[in-house]
């Protein structure tokens, strides 16, 4: 906001308040703002004054909301309610993205054509600005954005109003985002009983209150104003003790805290829903009959269901209740602090209100952290930077396995991602979903995948045939630090699937081989059948300059490799692995066991990397279901080296 | 994708155990979609809909209805051998059904009771969900099913997708939507949160609390719940019943509703708990025989 | 044991026997008079591919420690045929049932490759760990050793960890 607008200032009488109504509703604008309905304060569409809560106030405690009576005529005489403006900028449900497919199995992807409606937020808090704030940082700040948000939040005129009636779950005085207004709005409005003191607050601002019947602001009402402010903050007190939260709360990990709160919540997603910065979604498919025409839906999704951490086959990362609580927790209080510069939490007390069995953030944390720097984001990136999906040719197939196959895949756009160490891609098959695929080998048009049918989208890609189509992102998150690893020896363990993302640092290093010291490659897989690769692995074992050793951990008698765990291999090997670094991928309870085995051979841990699996749904960072401690598994990693993830790594339900 | 056009439709059969039809109907409320998806799927038993008959096997079986009689125990095995996908629909087949409610009752002198000649009424002691009996791959919640979901089952089953069900709370649909949570802001009891999702929040939308007709979500926190209830001013016995509707007996409702003395018609019919379970088609209950 | 006993091999024999265990992940850094006295309770053979070092049930009357090639330990699952549990590479140790009593082998090794085995007298080697507390100090470790990576290993393979 760098307008000159401090001469955009003045007193508007309570009677000339619909004029401000309409000149934000001018040019096909709609005014969101606060309305009484079923049983509370809710943002919804203002047409006139006659639509506020007039004289309404809010009566709010854990579990318990209450409409109460003004005596007087205020309009903004309440606390924050269930709604939050985060749904007008980031809808709860939306169609992202089309697909079609026709009939010779040519696809194509494609946005989703919408309208961002022109909105006016009328009646914003200072703590709800600070989210504002919070989720610009998310949608906006990071290596891809969010091109609806950015749409919707661009064209959004803030009309703040200073808070004078705090609601009794408040605590923006301890989260430090409140209850003055510092920033981040176009107006911002200071309620008094006969009227409104006005201040613009950006040059979009600054054009509407110019038009505004003003008076000279006085000396009493700028008074009166600050009296109620003071009040107000005196009212909240500094309920939550923040120095130190961070660092308290991720050493309480193992707390037996987080079982008792289980014992309570009832993991209904309530406090997400209503928390004004929680931004995780999940997308699904929908389609017609035959699937050539579908569409790629995202909604809230919330880290409260099973289904947030999932992956295929059963599998889930978060089982148990006390898991997602403590996920939810830290993540708000500490570990947003880490991935976005800020507390993910505003005080708004949105979520100890709107808990339906009270629970109540400010005694659950009895801790501290530092009041996040007040961020009043504008929304504004400095370009859109989404993904975008390419159509890929099947050229050839090749069989692994029973279940797995490794397809080439080829463009015929000049793929921009050359450069890229990106380790995966998102795969999108039409009306049937997007999963990320570990690239398993780079080519100089395209990319090979190896992968493995376990649930319905892998599945159709394992039946894929020569000339059939798919979308690909590019390559995404962080890959092998490769050309760190030159001048050392590198061990490579790869169990079941974890091997085909290890495959491109194989082809690496072969293409410079003199730049390496010894080089280990040890594959590991469930039954002969299952390993990959079978003649590349014995190309590079005769190859006389790599150490190849391959196990499988159940065998018939006609078997004669080895058999036993992937550990095995070199458990008892005489390398040492002072001068090494080591690639490690396969299931997590293998990393583990590696890692240890890696370990005892004198590789510590900041020289260990591995990649690590979790549900992905965007790829991109801003889904919110790969979190992993501080951690998005999808744009930090997947590829870590142990010392960077410190006791994140194999620790239960994280 | 290339997939094949041209294997042949699925074969899809509705069958029909202890229950209302109120399932059933939901297909053919599918109206102009139904016609689409004749042309795609074979159904050959559909007992609302035609009176053909034909025998499996089949890809998807669809089971309406709970296992409430000696006979309806041996058709469940036998649907089971011939479907390669058992799909159970609506409360009855996935959490028992209203009719499930007798299972706390006196199996004896509820027949005594009820009929004339209960001799002639053969019934199983209880009336079980079909997962109690055989294994069951998927499940349509509801009472009745919601016409999206099944529909969104279709589809999935025709384009090779997992079907969209969430496994969240009603909760969760109930704030996409905009709702304001009854329970908080008006103080009337709600099952939402222990409640799967699938309705669309509905009740919660006309001022109601949920009825759990879908019945329990995963770590359904029902104990919980229910002392919530008690706080804000439910006897014990009138939080307990708040989890005795359609899939009362499904757990976790069924231990609460049983512990905090919710039990349905309790003053009529002497009770203690859900009858034993009785696999034996005999209809005849361990406990019988009381009065 | 006698106190006179020598830390240098006295013959060809223990000589050659002490190198090959030295080149053994089991044998290396053994103290020398302990190799020496292992040295003098071994043979050495070698066997094709396919035969069938010890049975299942059998007295197991040698600890061997394989020098080259691979042996499987095997174990026959009614309806599968015999399985394969572990494989053991160069350098490790089977047949430690003759240590334990009641000296019977708990699987059936079978020489996948051409292997070359480093084998020690059963009832002596049990002599001189009971006479020789010494001996079985640093004997004893190495075995548990042995042993605790194979527990561990048939843990992790218990978990099917490819499985899901
Ligand atoms: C970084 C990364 C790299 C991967 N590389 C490969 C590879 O190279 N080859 C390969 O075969 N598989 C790989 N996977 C696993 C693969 O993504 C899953 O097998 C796939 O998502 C299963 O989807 P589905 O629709 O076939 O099965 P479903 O049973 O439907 O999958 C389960 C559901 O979980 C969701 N999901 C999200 N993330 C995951 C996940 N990580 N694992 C499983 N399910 C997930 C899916 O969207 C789906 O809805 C990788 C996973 C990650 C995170
Ligand atoms: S903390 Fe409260 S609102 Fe949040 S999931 Fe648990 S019970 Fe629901
Ligand atoms: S009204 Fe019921 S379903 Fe909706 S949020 Fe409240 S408890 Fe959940
Ligand atoms: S944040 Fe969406 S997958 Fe990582």
């Amino acid at each position: 906001m760098t307008a000159d607008t401090t001469s955009a200032s003045g007193f508007l009488p309570r009677a000339g308040f619909q004029q401000l109504i309409d000149l934000l509703a001018e040019g096909g604008r709609t005014v969101i703002g606060p309305t009484v309905a079923d049983g509370a304060i809710v943002y919804g569409e203002v047409r006139s004054v006659a639509d506020l809560p007039r004289g309404v106030g809010s009566e709010q405690a854990p579990g318990r909301f209450r409409l109460v009576d003004h005596a007087d005529e205020r309009y903004f005489a309440y606390a924050v309610g269930p709604t939050s403006w985060k749904r007008f900028v980031f809808p709860p449900t939306l169609t992202l993205a089309e697909s079609h497919r026709d009939e010779h199995g040519h696809v194509s992807f494609g946005p989703a054509r919408k309208e961002i409606p022109s909105l006016a937020f009328l009646g914003v808090r200072a703590c709800e600005i600070a989210a504002m704030g919070i989720e610009d940082r998310v949608f906006l700040g990071g290596p891809y954005t969010d091109e609806d948000y950015r749409r919707r939040r661009a064209q959004a005129l803030v009309i703040a109003v200073q808070c004078a009636e705090p609601g009794g779950t408040c605590f923006c005085t301890s989260m430090g985002t409140g209850p003055g207004i510092r920033g981040g709005h176009d107006i911002s409005l200071v309620e008094l009983d006969d009227g409104f003191i006005v201040t613009a607050g950006s040059e979009a601002g600054a054009a509407i209150v110019g038009r505004l019947a003003l008076e000279e602001t006085t000396a009493d009402q700028v008074m009166a104003g600050a009296d109620q402010l003071a009040a107000a903050r005196e009212r909240i007190g500094d309920p939550v003790v923040t120095a130190g939260l961070h660092d308290r709360l991720l050493a309480k990990l193992d707390s037996p805290h987080w079982a008792e709160i289980a014992e309570r919540c009832l993991a209904c997603t309530n406090c997400t829903a209503a928390c004004p910065t929680c931004f995780c979604t999940s997308v699904s498919q929908r389609s017609d009959l035959d699937g050539h025409a579908a569409t790629t839906e995202r909604q809230w999704d919330f880290c409260f269901t099973k289904g947030f951490s999932a992956v295929a086959l059963g599998g889930n990362f978060r089982p148990r209740v006390q898991d997602r609580y403590r996920q939810w927790l830290t993540h708000k209080f500490a570990t947003w602090i880490d991935q976005f510069g800020t507390s993910g939490c505003v005080g708004c007390g949105r979520c100890i209100t709107w808990c339906p069995v009270g629970i109540d953030v400010r005694e659950e944390l009895d801790r501290i952290a530092p009041p996040p720097e007040v961020i009043a984001g504008d929304g504004h990136a400095a370009e859109a930077r989404a993904p975008r999906t390419s159509v890929f040719r099947v050229e050839s197939v090749r069989r692994e396995t029973h279940d797995t196959v490794t397809l080439a895949l080829s463009t015929e756009a000049t793929p921009d991602w050359e450069q890229s160490r990106g380790e995966f891609v998102m795969v999108s098959v039409p009306a049937v979903g997007s999963i990320p695929i570990s690239i398993s080998r780079r080519l100089p048009t395209g990319m090979e995948l190896t992968v493995r049918g376990v649930g319905p989208a892998s599945t159709i890609l394992t039946g894929l045939e020569h000339g059939a189509e798919v979308g690909l992102s590019a390559p995404l998150g962080h890959g092998w630090p490769v050309p760190a690893a030159e001048d050392h020896d590198i061990v490579i363990v790869g169990g079941g699937m974890g091997f085909p993302p290890l495959r491109p640092v194989v082809d690496e290093i072969l293409s410079h081989r003199g730049r390496f010291g010894d080089v280990h490659i040890y594959h590991g897989a469930r039954t002969p059948g299952d390993l990959l690769y079978k003649e590349e692995l014995a190309a590079w074992a005769a190859q006389g300059d790599l150490d190849v050793g391959v196990t499988v951990d159940r065998a018939d008698a006609t078997w004669l490799g080895r058999v036993g765990v992937v550990t095995q291999l070199f458990d008892q090997a005489r390398w040492d692995g002072s001068k090494a670094i080591a690639f490690v991928c396969g299931p997590e309870r293998m990393i583990q066991a590696t890692v240890g085995t890696l370990g005892s051979h004198g590789i510590t841990q900041d020289r260990i990397f591995i990649s690590m699996e979790r549900h992905m749904e965007c790829g991109v960072g801003l889904c919110g279901h790969c979190q992993v401690g501080p951690f998005f598994v999808c744009k930090d990693g997947p590829v870590f080296s142990l010392a960077q993830l410190g006791d994140v790594f194999g620790r239960e339900g994280i | 994708m290339a997939r094949a056009g041209s294997t042949p439709h699925p074969r899809l059969a509705v069958v029909k155990l202890a229950s209302c039809d109120g399932c059933q109907l939901m297909l053919l409320n599918l109206e102009d979609a139904l016609l689409e998806i004749a042309e795609r799927i074979d159904i050959v038993e559909f007992p609302e809909a035609t009176t053909h008959h034909s025998s499996g096997p089949y890809d998807v079986v669809l089971v309406e209805g709970s296992v409430s009689t000696p006979e309806q125990l041996e058709q469940i095995h036998e649907i089971r051998r011939e479907a390669k996908h058992l799909v159970t629909i609506g409360a009855c087949a996935t959490a028992g059904g209203i009719q499930a409610m007798r299972n706390w009752a006196n199996h004896e002198a509820f027949r005594a009771a009820v009929y004339a000649h209960p001799e002639y009424v053969e019934s199983l002691a209880t009336a079980q969900p079909v997962a109690d009996y055989v294994k069951v791959d998927a499940e349509l919640r509801g009472c009745p099913i919601d016409a999206g979901q099944l529909m969104e089952f279709v589809t999935a089953l025709l384009t090779g997708r997992r079907p969209n069900l969430p496994d969240e709370a009603v909760c969760a649909a109930c704030k996409r939507a905009g709702r304001v949570c009854v329970m908080v802001a008006k103080g009337i009891p709600c099952l939402g949160p222990v409640t799967m999702t699938g309705c669309g929040a509905l009740c919660p939308g006309f001022d109601r609390g949920c009825y759990g007709c879908f019945g329990p979500r995963e770590q359904a926190n029902a104990p919980s719940l229910s002392r919530q209830f008690v706080e804000m001013g439910r006897t014990p016995a009138e939080a307990g019943r708040f989890f005795a509707g359609f899939t009362g007996y499904a757990e976790p409702f069924r231990t609460v509703l049983t512990e905090l003395g919710g039990v349905p018609g309790t003053t009529a019919i002497a009770s203690a708990g859900p009858a034993d379970r009785d696999h034996s088609a005999t209809g005849a209950s361990p406990r019988a025989g009381g009065k | 044991m006698p106190q006179t006993e020598s830390s240098t091999p006295r013959t060809e024999h223990d000589a050659e026997f002490v190198a090959l265990l030295n080149a053994t992940w089991f044998g290396a850094n053994l103290p020398p008079e302990t190799q020496v006295r292992l040295a003098a309770l071994s043979r050495r053979y070698q066997a094709p591919a396919g035969t069938t070092l010890l049975t299942e049930g059998q007295l197991a009357n040698e600890l061997g420690i394989v020098l080259s090639g691979r042996v499987s330990l095997r174990t026959l699952v009614p309806e599968q045929g015999w399985i394969t549990i572990l494989t053991v590479e160069p350098g490790d140790i089977f047949g430690q049932s003759a240590l334990v009593p009641p000296y019977r082998s708990t699987s059936t090794v079978v020489a996948l490759q051409p292997v070359d085995v480093l084998a020690m007298d059963g009832p002596g080697l049990r002599a001189a760990l009971s006479a020789d507390h010494d001996l079985a100090a640093v004997l004893y470790p190495r075995v548990l050793q042995a042993l605790a990576r194979r527990l561990n290993a048939t843990r992790l393979q218990m978990l099917d960890l490819f499985a899901r």
